[in-house]
C-alpha cells in the first residue's frame, strides 16, 4: 500500500482511538449511549465522518501532487507572474456544490415549512417521553426504601453536594453538617433570634427571646445539640424553663405544623427546607423548587438516614 | 459578465455589497421594526442592581458562564425554566456569552444565596472543591461605580421608554415597581439602602465598614445582581 | 502584458509586518497564560494577588482574542495588502504622495488605537460583546481606520495599471465592505454622559438593541467577523502566495469564480448557527443551520484550487518548509470548515454548544489555517523587503513541526474535553435524574487543558523561533540579488 494511504488511515484510527478512550475514562461510552441519547450518537457520528472526510479527501490531493501532472489551458492574463489555467472545476466539488444548493431552498421553502419545526414543542415531548419511561420503571420505588435511598444519594451529589459537600459535612461550616441534627451555636443563634423561615410547615414561626440568661441558653444550647442525654439535668431544666417543651415537646420530638423535631433529623424537616429554605447562624439555603415530588422524598429519605442523632 | 466586473472595481464593489447586504436585510431588518416586548414578570434592572451588571461585564463573567437556559430535559433539570425571549427585554447588551467553563446564570438567584455568593467569590475552590474559578477579593475593597449606572438608567428610560416608576404586573398577579430616582443623590441613597439589606447577611469587614462610610463596594452590587436573575 | 521592472514600496508594508510579528508573540503569549489558567488557577494570580484583578482569566481572555485577531491577524492582512496590492495591480506606492501619507495615517493611527485598545481591555472597560468589546470612543477610531484602508484600496485601484482585479483583490475589497457593515451596525450604541449632562463615565454607552434582537445583531457581526478577518483575506493571501512562491499557475479560474461568489452569498446567512435553541425565532435558527452545510462547498472550492495548484509539484512540498506551511494551512482549512458545519448540525450544536469542542474548532482555524498562512505570507514577504534571504531553513522547519505538533495537541485536547464535558452535562443516571454535577464535569477536563496548554505553549515557542528568524532575516543574513527573488524563496541553511 502506498505510505500516504496508510498515513491517512493510521490518522484516523488514532485520532478515533484517542477518542473512544478518553470517552471510556469518563465513564463509558455505552454509559452516555445507553440512555437512547441519539444526540450523543450524532455527535460522535459527525466526529467521525470529519476525521475521515478530511483526511481521505486530503490524502486524496497529496497523491495528484505525488503523482499527477499539471495540465491545461493557460488564460491570457497574469498578475505579477501569477498565471491562470481555464480548468474546469472539478466535476464531483460542482455537483454537490449545487446539490447543497437545491437541497438548501428545498429545504427552506418545502422541507421546513411542511415539518413546521418547534424547539419548544420538541423539548415537550422529549421531556415528556423521558418522564413516562422513568415513572413506569419507579412505579413503586415509594415502597422500596433501599432504591429510594439510592436514588436521593444520586441526587444529593448533584443538586446538594455543591453546598453540604459529598460527605455532607458542610463544608467547614459553609453550610449545615447533616450528619448531626443541629450544632450549639444554631440553637443559641434561634433563641436569640427566634425563627420563622418554615412558613409552610410551621406556620407559627418560633418568637426570640424565650430565655434570656446566659447561663441559660448555654445549658440548652448543650442539651439540644448533644442530643437530649438524660442526665443533663440543668439543660433539661432549662428547655423547660424556656417553655421550649410546649412546642418541641419533651425531648425535642417536635410536633407537626408547631415546631420541629430536634432530636433527629427526620423527613419531614427535610422536606420543610427543601420548601421554604432556611436562614440560620451559617447562612442560608435556598427553597428548592425544582425537585419532583419523587424526587423530594427520595432526598427527604436520604437525608433523614445521614442524621446520627 | 465577470470578466466585465472583475474590470470595473465600482461595480465590483457594488456587486459583492449587495450579494453580502442581502442575508442582513431578511434576516435583522424586520427585527429593528419590532421593540423588545417584556413577558409578564420582567421588570427593569434597580440601580443597585444594574450596577452589578456593569461589574460583572468589567470583569467579564460572561466568558465563562452563560445566561442561555436551552430548552432541553437535561438543561431545565440543571438551571430550571428554559429561557424565554421576553425575559430579556431589558437586557442592554444581552449577556447570553458562548462558553460555559462556568455554569449557567440564568436562574442563579433561586439556587445560590448572598453568603455562598460572598464566600464563593472570594475563594471558590475553598467552597467548590476543584474549582478552576478566579479569586475575587478585590470586588470586596472596589468601589462601585453608582453614577454610570444611574446615567445609563435615565438614558433607557428617556430613549427606549422602560418602565420606572411604573406599576408592572408579575406572574402571581401582585404588582411591582421599580423606582428611579430624580436626582443622582436620590439615586445613590436608594442604592445605598439596597446594599444594605444584602450586606446584612455577609461578614466581610471591609465590607461593613464601606457600607457604613455610606460607600457600595462592587461585590454587593453584584451580588444584587447575581440574586436577581431568576 | 509588457513586465518593465518597477520599484514597490513597502514602507507601510514594512510597518504593519513588525507590529503582526510583536502582537502575535504578546496575543498568544496571552493565550498560553489563559490556558495554564484553566489547567491551574493559580496561573490567575502569576504576577500576585495585587494584580489579579489585571492577570485574572475574565480580563486576559478578551485580550487575548482582540489582540490575535486584530493585533496578530489584521496587521498581516495590512501587511499583505500594501504588498500585494501593489503587486497585482502594477503599481507603486511610491508614485502617489497622498496614497503613502494615507498608508501612513492608517498605520500610526492603527497603533494608537491599539495601546488605547489595551489599556482599556485591562481596566475592564468594555461592552461584553465578543470580539466587538469596544466602547464608543474606540469605534468611532475604527471607523476612521477603516475609511483609511478603504482609500488605500480604491486609491491604488485608481492609479493601476493591470486592468482587470486578481483574485487576491477580490477578497480584499469584501473583507474591506463587510466589515465596515457589520462593525456600523453591530456598535450602534448610545453614550450615556451627554444625554445625562455629565453623569457617570464619560466613555460608557448602552446598545441600541434589547436581549434578543441585541444577540442576533451581535452573532450576525460575530459570525461574519470570523468570515471576513479570519477568512476571506486569508484566502486572499493563499491565492497570491502559494502560486508565487511554486511558481505554479492557479489551478483554475472557474472553480476561484464559483468558490468566490458562493462564499460571499453563503456565509452571510449562516450566523445562525451561533444561536442555536436560543430564543430567535426558529426559522433564522433553521437558515444558519442549513447554509453552515452548503457552506462546505465554497470554502472547499478555494482550499482544493490551491491543493490541485501544486498539482505534480511534490518535490517541492517536500524541499520547501514554506510551501508545507501553505500546504497545511489548507488542509487545517478543509478541516475546519468541515468541522464548523458539522457542529452546526442542530443536534450536534445541542451536544458542542457552549463546550471546549468549540473552542478546539475555532483554534483549528485560527493556528493551523490562519497562524499557517500568515506566517508564510510574512516569510514571502520579508526577503523581498529585506532584499535578504531567509535567515535560516532549519530553523523554519523545525518551527513548522514543533507548531504542527501543537495545534494537533490542541484541537485533539479540546474535542475530546468538548464532547466529554457535552456528553457529561446532558447525561442522567439510571432514575432519570442528573447523572453528574456541573464541577464533576470541570475537574473531568483538567488533563485535556493541561494537553492544550502544552500545544499552545508548543505553538508559541514556534512563534519565537519564527521572530527570531525574521529578525536575522532583516538585519543580517545574506543580501540577495532581485533574480534570485522570482519565485522559491532564498534561504539560507
Ligand atoms: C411557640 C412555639 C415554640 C417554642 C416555645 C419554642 N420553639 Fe423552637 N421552634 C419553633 C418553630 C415553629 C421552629 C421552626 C422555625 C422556622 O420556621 O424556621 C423552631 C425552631 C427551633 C430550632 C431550629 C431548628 C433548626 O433545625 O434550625 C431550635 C434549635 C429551636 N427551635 C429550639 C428551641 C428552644 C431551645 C426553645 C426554648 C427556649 C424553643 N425552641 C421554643 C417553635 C417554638
Ligand atoms: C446554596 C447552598 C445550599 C444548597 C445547594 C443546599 N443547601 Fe442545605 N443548607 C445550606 C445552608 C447554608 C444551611 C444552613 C442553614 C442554617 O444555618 O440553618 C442548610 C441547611 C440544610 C438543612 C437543615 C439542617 C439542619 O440541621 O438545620 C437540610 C436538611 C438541608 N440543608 C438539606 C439540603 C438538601 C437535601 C439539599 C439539596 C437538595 C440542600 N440542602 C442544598 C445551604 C445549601
Ligand atoms: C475561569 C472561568 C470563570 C470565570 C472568569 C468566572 N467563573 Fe464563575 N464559575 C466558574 C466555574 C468553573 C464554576 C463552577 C465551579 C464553582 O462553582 O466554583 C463557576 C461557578 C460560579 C457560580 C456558581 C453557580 C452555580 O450554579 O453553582 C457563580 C454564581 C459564579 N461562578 C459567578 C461568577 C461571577 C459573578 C464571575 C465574574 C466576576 C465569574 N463567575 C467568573 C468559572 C469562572
Ligand atoms: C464552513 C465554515 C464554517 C462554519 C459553518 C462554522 C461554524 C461554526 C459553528 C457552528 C460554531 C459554533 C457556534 C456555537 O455553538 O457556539 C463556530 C464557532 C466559531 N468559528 Fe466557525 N465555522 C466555519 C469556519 C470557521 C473558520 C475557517 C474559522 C477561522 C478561524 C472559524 C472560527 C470560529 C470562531 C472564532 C468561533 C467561535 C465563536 C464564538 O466565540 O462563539 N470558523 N463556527
Ligand atoms: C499560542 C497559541 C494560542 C493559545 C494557547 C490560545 C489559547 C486560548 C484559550 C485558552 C482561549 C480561551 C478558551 C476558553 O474560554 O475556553 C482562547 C480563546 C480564543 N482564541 Fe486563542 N490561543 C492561541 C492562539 C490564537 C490565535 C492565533 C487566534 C486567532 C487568530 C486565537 C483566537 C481565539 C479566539 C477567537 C478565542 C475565543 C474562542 C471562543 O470564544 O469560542 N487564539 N485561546
Ligand atoms: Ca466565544
Ligand atoms: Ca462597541
Ligand atoms: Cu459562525
Amino acid at each position: 500500500m502506498n505510505k500516504t494511504i496508510l498515513a491517512a488511515i493510521l490518522v484516523t484510527v488514532a485520532m478515533l482511538g484517542f477518542t473512544y478512550a478518553s470517552i471510556e475514562m469518563a465513564g463509558g461510552l455505552d454509559k452516555f449511549l445507553s440512555g437512547g441519547d441519539w444526540v450523543n450518537m450524532l455527535a460522535i457520528l459527525g466526529a467521525v465522518v470529519l476525521v475521515a472526510a478530511t483526511t481521505f479527501v486530503v490524502t486524496k490531493y497529496i497523491r495528484q501532487m505525488q503523482n499527477d501532472t499539471v495540465g491545461g489551458k493557460l488564460a491570457d492574463e497574469n498578475w505579477d507572474g501569477i498565471g491562470e489555467y481555464k480548468n474546469e472545476a472539478p466535476f464531483g466539488w460542482a455537483l454537490i456544490y449545487f446539490g447543497t444548493i437545491i437541497w438548501a431552498i428545498w429545504y427552506f421553502l418545502a422541507g421546513y415549512p411542511v415539518n413546521s419545526y418547534s424547539q419548544i414543542g420538541e423539548y415537550n415531548e422529549d421531556t415528556q417521553v423521558h418522564d413516562k419511561k422513568f415513572e413506569a420503571e419507579f412505579a413503586g420505588i415509594l415502597k422500596d426504601p433501599e432504591k429510594l435511598n439510592e436514588m436521593g444519594e444520586s441526587i444529593f451529589i448533584v443538586q446538594c453536594a455543591p453546598c453540604h459537600g459529598l460527605t455532607a459535612d458542610g463544608m467547614g461550616g459553609k453550610a449545615a453538617d447533616l450528619h448531626t441534627r443541629i450544632s450549639e451555636a444554631s440553637v443559641k443563634h434561634v433563641i436569640n433570634n427566634g425563627a420563622n423561615y418554615l412558613k409552610t410547615s410551621f406556620p407559627g414561626g418560633m418568637p426570640p427571646m424565650l430565655l434570656q440568661d446566659p447561663a441559660q441558653i448555654d445549658a440548652v444550647a448543650k442539651y439540644v445539640a448533644n442530643g437530649f442525654k438524660a442526665d443533663d439535668v440543668a439543660g433539661k431544666e432549662a428547655f423547660t424553663a424556656g417553655t421550649c417543651n410546649t412546642c418541641h415537646g419533651e425531648n425535642g420530638e417536635g410536633m407537626p405544623m408547631v415546631a420541629p423535631k430536634l432530636n433527629a433529623m427526620d423527613a419531614d424537616m427535610v422536606a420543610a427546607v427543601l420548601k421554604d429554605g432556611k436562614k440560620g447562624a451559617i447562612g442560608t439555603m435556598p427553597a428548592f423548587t425544582n425537585l419532583t415530588e419523587v424526587q423530594h422524598k427520595a432526598v427527604d429519605a436520604y437525608v433523614a438516614s445521614l442524621s446520627k442523632k | 459578465m465577470f470578466h466585465w466586473l472583475e474590470k470595473r472595481p465600482f461595480f465590483f464593489a457594488v456587486a459583492v455589497f449587495v450579494v453580502i447586504a442581502f442575508a442582513g436585510l431578511i434576516e435583522i431588518l424586520p427585527n429593528f421594526a419590532q421593540a423588545s416586548r417584556p413577558i409578564i414578570g420582567a421588570k427593569p434592572y434597580s440601580t443597585l442592581e444594574l450596577t452589578g451588571r456593569l461589574v460583572y461585564i468589567k470583569n467579564n463573567c460572561n466568558a465563562c458562564h452563560s445566561q442561555l437556559i436551552r430548552p432541553f430535559k437535561s438543561e431545565t433539570d440543571r438551571y430550571g425554566h428554559y429561557s424565554m425571549s421576553g425575559e430579556y427585554a431589558y437586557d442592554r447588551p444581552f449577556l447570553w456569552g458562548s462558553k460555559r467553563t462556568g455554569p449557567d446564570l440564568m436562574r442563579v438567584g433561586n439556587y445560590r444565596t448572598t453568603d455562598w455568593h460572598e464566600n464563593h467569590m472570594m475563594n471558590p475552590p475553598e467552597v467548590v472543591p476543584g474549582s478552576i474559578m478566579p479569586q475575587y477579593p478585590w470586588l470586596f475593597k472596589n468601589v462601585a461605580d453608582l453614577d454610570t449606572a444611574y446615567a445609563e438608567q435615565l438614558v433607557i428610560q428617556k430613549v427606549f421608554a422602560v418602565p420606572y416608576n411604573t406599576e408592572l404586573p408579575t406572574a402571581d398577579g401582585s404588582k411591582v415597581t421599580v423606582k428611579l430616582a430624580d436626582t443622582l443623590e436620590g439615586a445613590r441613597a436608594e442604592a445605598l439602602e439596597d446594599a444594605k439589606v444584602v450586606a446584612a447577611d455577609m461578614k466581610n469587614q471591609d465590607v461593613k465598614d464601606a457600607i457604613a462610610a455610606g460607600n457600595v463596594p462592587e461585590i454587593v452590587a453584584l451580588i444584587a445582581y447575581l440574586n436577581r436573575l431568576k | 502584458m509588457e513586465n518593465r521592472p518597477l520599484e514597490y514600496d513597502y514602507t507601510v508594508a514594512k510597518l504593519f509586518m513588525y507590529n503582526a510579528i510583536f502582537v502575535g508573540l504578546a496575543g498568544m503569549l496571552a493565550g498560553v497564560v489563559l490556558a495554564w489558567q484553566m489547567a491551574f488557577p493559580q496561573f490567575n494570580y502569576v504576577l500576585g494577588m495585587d494584580l489579579a484583578e489585571y492577570t485574572n482569566f475574565g480580563r486576559l481572555r478578551a485580550i487575548h482574542t482582540d489582540s490575535v485577531i486584530y493585533g496578530f491577524v489584521l496587521s498581516a492582512i495590512w501587511s499583505t495588502w500594501y504588498y500585494v496590492g501593489q503587486r497585482v495591480l502594477k503599481v507603486s506606492m511610491a508614485e502617489s504622495k497622498f496614497l503613502m501619507f494615507i498608508g501612513k495615517a492608517h498605520f500610526w493611527i492603527y497603533i494608537a488605537a491599539s495601546l488605547i485598545i489595551v489599556v482599556s481591555m485591562q481596566l475592564g472597560i468594555t461592552s461584553s460583546k465578543e470580539y466587538s468589546e469596544f466602547e464608543w470612543p474606540i469605534d468611532a477610531g475604527i471607523v476612521i481606520l477603516w475609511v483609511l484602508w478603504g482609500i488605500s484600496i480604491f486609491g491604488l485601484i485608481g492609479i493601476r495599471r493591470e486592468k482587470a482585479l486578481y483574485i487576491s483583490i477580490w477578497y480584499y475589497i469584501a473583507t474591506f465592505l463587510a466589515v465596515a457593515m457589520l462593525h456600523i451596525f453591530n456598535n450602534a450604541e448610545i453614550p450615556t454622559y451627554f444625554l445625562t449632562g455629565g453623569i457617570g463615565n464619560w466613555y460608557h454607552s448602552v446598545s441600541m438593541y434589547a436581549g434578543t434582537n441585541d444577540a442576533l445583531v451581535q452573532w450576525w457581526f460575530g459570525h461574519n467577523a470570523v468570515a471576513f478577518v479570519l477568512t476571506t483575506p486569508i484566502v486572499a493571501m493563499s491565492y497570491y502566495f502559494l502560486p508565487k512562491e511554486s511558481g505554479q499557475a492557479v489551478y483554475s479560474y472557474k472553480l476561484s469564480l464559483l468558490a468566490f461568489w458562493g462564499l460571499m452569498f453563503v456565509y452571510l446567512w449562516a450566523g445562525g448557527h451561533h444561536l442555536l435553541f436560543s430564543t430567535v425565532p426558529d426559522w433564522m435558527q433553521t437558515m444558519g443551520s442549513v447554509f453552515s452545510v452548503v457552506l462546505i462547498l465554497p470554502s472547499w472550492g478555494s482550499a482544493i484550487n490551491m491543493m490541485l495548484t501544486m498539482k505534480g509539484e511534490w518535490q517541492q512540498v517536500a524541499s520547501s518548509p514554506l510551501i508545507k506551511f501553505m500546504v497545511m494551512a489548507s488542509t487545517f482549512y478543509m478541516f475546519s470548515t468541515l468541522e464548523g458545519p458539522i457542529q452546526a448540525i442542530k443536534s450536534v450544536n445541542a451536544l458542542a454548544h457552549f463546550t471546549d469542542w468549540i473552542v478546539g474548532h475555532v483554534h483549528d482555524g485560527a493556528l493551523g489555517w490562519v497562524g499557517f498562512m500568515v506566517i508564510a505570507a510574512l516569510y514571502h514577504m520579508a526577503p523581498r523587503m529585506f532584499k535578504r534571504e531567509i535567515y535560516s531553513k532549519s530553523l523554519m522547519t523545525t518551527q513548522f513541526w514543533i507548531q504542527t505538533l501543537g495545534v494537533i495537541l490542541y484541537f485533539t485536547s479540546m474535542w475530546i474535553a468538548g464532547i466529554t464535558q457535552g456528553m457529561m452535562w446532558r447525561a442522567h443516571d439510571e432514575f432519570g435524574n442528573l447523572a453528574y454535577s456541573f464541577i464533576d464535569t470541570v475537574t473531568v477536563l483538567h488533563p485535556y487543558y493541561t494537553i492544550r496548554a502544552i500545544g499552545g505553549t508548543l505553538y508559541l515557542v514556534g512563534m519565537a523561533m519564527f521572530a527570531y528568524n525574521m529578525y536575522k532575516t532583516m538585519t543580517s543574513s545574506r543580501v540577495v540579488e532581485e533574480s534570485e527573488l522570482q519565485n522559491a524563496t532564498p534561504m539560507g541553511a
